[in-house]
């Protein structure tokens, strides 16, 4: 069993089925207590109702408003192979603002389609969005199977319109499922009124996602948080990329300076390496030139050195943001003065309506497609690569966005 | 056609938690009962469908036949429809016998001592309340598609059921939900009302001091109870002159 919990988000149109399924997939492992479930079925049998798995998020929404057992953004559930996280955004803005800022990132979203209705407008935005947001992979499911008889044709038509479309976008479907939430059809168990199709239900596709050895296999990205000089110099930081060890020769950005690590340093330990998430000390062969906001890297695959770049940003100051203004930029330890030189789309994070091209300013609760040209190198990657060094906040007196790197520009 | 979907400690802050778009429409707000020393239901539709406050008249019947309370039609503002349909209203053609019963197993619940007693009374008190529930919806449905000039459906079902499982959160929201799936069937122009709102007394239900209101077609602000009756009379007024139009 895996430790590291898969992050998901689900989107769609509202009236898709996102809570009949997380309902149902909560129910179908076993992640709600069997009374919990004996009571709903209960109270919905004494108002004269069919039992409906979108009313187990309603008890979980309960819980939640109470903060009894579940996290304000998150759903647990667990299965065979690991741990589950669904990330829920009461809407749009919060979703947004969650993942642009780091608050909660997904690492896999799934987009949820009513095989009668076919593809809304409010499909499309959300699949934009996450495109916005750096997610490159999805999973479709084209839900309510049984309103169309389990139809092979129905779903290859709705699933041929929306592959379109994500194409269009730059976005790859990983899989797409015809399944029924309410039935259970192909979410957790194989579907025998789906005969026809041959692919994995929805948690064996979601349990193929590999996120264990994503982090471990990554290039190393070790970011400079300090130096202690005492009988030995010993850099501290983060490893937020890859795994770094003992005798790795590394290059040190953005001198491009290159060394050996000599040792890794933590109290009372001794360690031979350290993994993505660790905090951790390390000395080197060579006294390399090192500050604060320096990253050690393994060539020959390492982050850019640049001054320019494009992101997504979300605004969350009421005083909006303008093309030309300096503005703090903080990128995991380095911090310097930047501007934004342009302003390429701006949408309103709520409607998900285009505000406009070529725009001139960002107001508060708007996304937007920027340029941002800082004062002096800063060591980055696109977001998809490195998620620490492709995540930015800008700071006048406080944040005033939040931002993901898209794409370097040399 | 005029709907009011009447219930009974429908509460402001459930409304909100929950979400219940039905019931909330486009404008909706607390009442002000501040006029009444007692957040009493009797005394409150009593005054609704007069648009006088009756707590003294009311209250002078006595604590037992004050339940009996039956205001004749005339001083209604059901006296200026034609052909109203007035479905279980307290104070007006409420099922006597059925809140009677509900009383009663209340008293009871609190009167026996073991915790298994108690059980099996809420038991008894949620099934009644549940089923009645059903039949009024029933009721109410049906008159909707009939040819009516005035609906008014009265809901017991969450001031029943609050009283004794008020800290049930996943059985109050599951009735609220009910709620608004009921508002929105109903196919014109609707407003929602409660007599009085509900707050925790431990684990149960206590009235608070407070009811709630809303319309798709009009703020009202924060209207006393007595003023429903000018308002209802008024929208009569205004269906009559469509009437005549068409």
């Amino acid at each position: 069993m895996e430790d590291i919990p898969l992050k998901l988000v689900i989107t769609g149109h509202v009236d898709h089925g996102k809570s009949t399924l997380i309902g149902r997939l909560l129910f179908d492992t076993g992640s709600i207590p069997e009374d919990k479930i004996a009571e709903i079925r209960q109270i919905c049998s004494a108002l004269g109702k069919e039992f409906e798995f979108g009313y187990i998020l309603d008890n979980l929404e309960e819980e939640r408003d109470q903060g009894i057992t579940i996290d304000t953004t998150q759903i647990f559930f667990t299965s065979k192979k690991r741990p589950y996280v669904i990330i829920d955004a009461p809407g749009h803005v919060e979703f947004i603002k969650n993942m642009i800022t780091g608050a909660s990132q997904a690492d896999a979203a799934v987009i949820i389609i009513d095989a009668e209705e076919g593809v809304r407008e409010q499909t499309k935005r959300h699949a934009f969005i996450l495109g916005m947001l750096g997610i490159r992979k999805v999973i479709v499911l084209i839900n309510k199977m049984d309103r169309v008889g389990y139809d092979q044709k129905r779903f290859t038509s709705v699933k041929k319109a929306f592959m379109d479309f994500l194409n269009e976008i730059g976005l790859d479907a990983v899989h797409s499922i015809p399944i029924s939430a309410s039935n259970g059809d192909n979410v957790a168990t194989k579907s025998a009124s789906i005969s026809w199709y041959n692919g994995p239900t929805f948690l064996e596709a979601l349990d193929s996602f590999d996120v264990q050895s994503t982090f471990q296999k990554a290039p190393i990205r070790f970011v400079v948080q300090d130096i202690y000089n005492f009988s030995r110099r010993i850099i501290v930081g983060k490893v937020v990329s890859g795994t770094i060890r003992q005798n790795d020769t590394v290059t040190v950005l953005p001198s491009g300076e290159k060394t050996q690590v000599r040792s890794l340093e933590e109290y009372l330990k001794n360690p031979d390496f350290a993994e993505t998430g660790k905090c951790i000390g390390i000395t080197t062969a060579d006294k390399v030139f090192c500050d604060r906001g320096y990253v050690f890297s393994d060539p020959p695959d390492m982050p850019a050195v640049t001054r320019q770049f494009k992101a997504n940003i979300f605004w969350m100051d009421t005083i909006p943001g303008k093309k030309g203004l300096p503005i703090i930029f903080r990128c995991s330890t380095q911090e310097i003065y930047s501007k934004i030189t342009a302003i390429h789309t701006v949408i309103n994070s709520s409607s998900l309506e285009l505000m406009g091209l070529d725009m001139d300013e960002i107001k508060n609760r708007e996304v937007a497609q920027v340029t941002i040209t800082t004062e002096n190198p800063v060591i980055i990657e696109p977001y998809t690569k490195t998620p620490e060094l492709g995540r930015f906040v800008l700071v006048r007196d406080n944040v005033s966005a939040g931002g993901i790197i898209t794409e370097v520009l040399l | 056609m005029i709907v009011i979907f009447a219930i009974d400690a429908l509460e402001y802050n459930l409304v909100e938690q929950f979400n219940c778009t039905y019931l909330k429409q486009n404008y909706y707000g607390k009442t002000n009962i501040s006029e009444f020393s007692e957040p009493r239901t009797m005394v409150l539709w009593g005054s609704f469908m007069t648009g006088k406050n009756l707590e003294a008249e009311i209250l002078a019947k006595g604590d037992k036949e004050m339940w009996n309370t039956r205001i004749d039609r005339n001083r209604t503002f059901f006296s200026r429809f034609t052909h109203p349909s007035v479905i279980d209203l307290p104070g007006y053609n409420y099922d006597l016998r059925e809140h009677e019963r509900e009383r009663e197993l209340l008293k009871q619940y609190f009167d026996v001592g073991t915790p298994v007693e108690k059980e099996l009374v809420k038991k008894e008190y949620n099934a009644r309340a549940f089923e009645f529930h059903q039949k009024i919806k029933n009721e109410f449905i049906t008159a909707l598609g009939q040819n009516h000039d005035l609906i008014l459906g009265y809901f017991s079902i969450a001031d029943v059921i609050g009283h004794l499982n008020f800290s049930n959160s996943t059985l109050m929201r599951m009735i609220y939900r009910d709620l608004d799936e009921i508002a929105g069937a109903i196919p014109v122009p609707y407003i929602v009302l409660s007599d009085h709102g509900m707050e925790p007394l431990g684990a149960f239900g206590d009235h608070s001091r407070y009811g709630f209101w809303s319309s798709s077609e009009q703020d009202l602000g924060n209207p006393k109870i007595t003023d429903f009756f000018e308002i209802m009379v008024s929208k009569n007024n205004s269906q009559g002159l469509q009437g005549d139009h068409s």
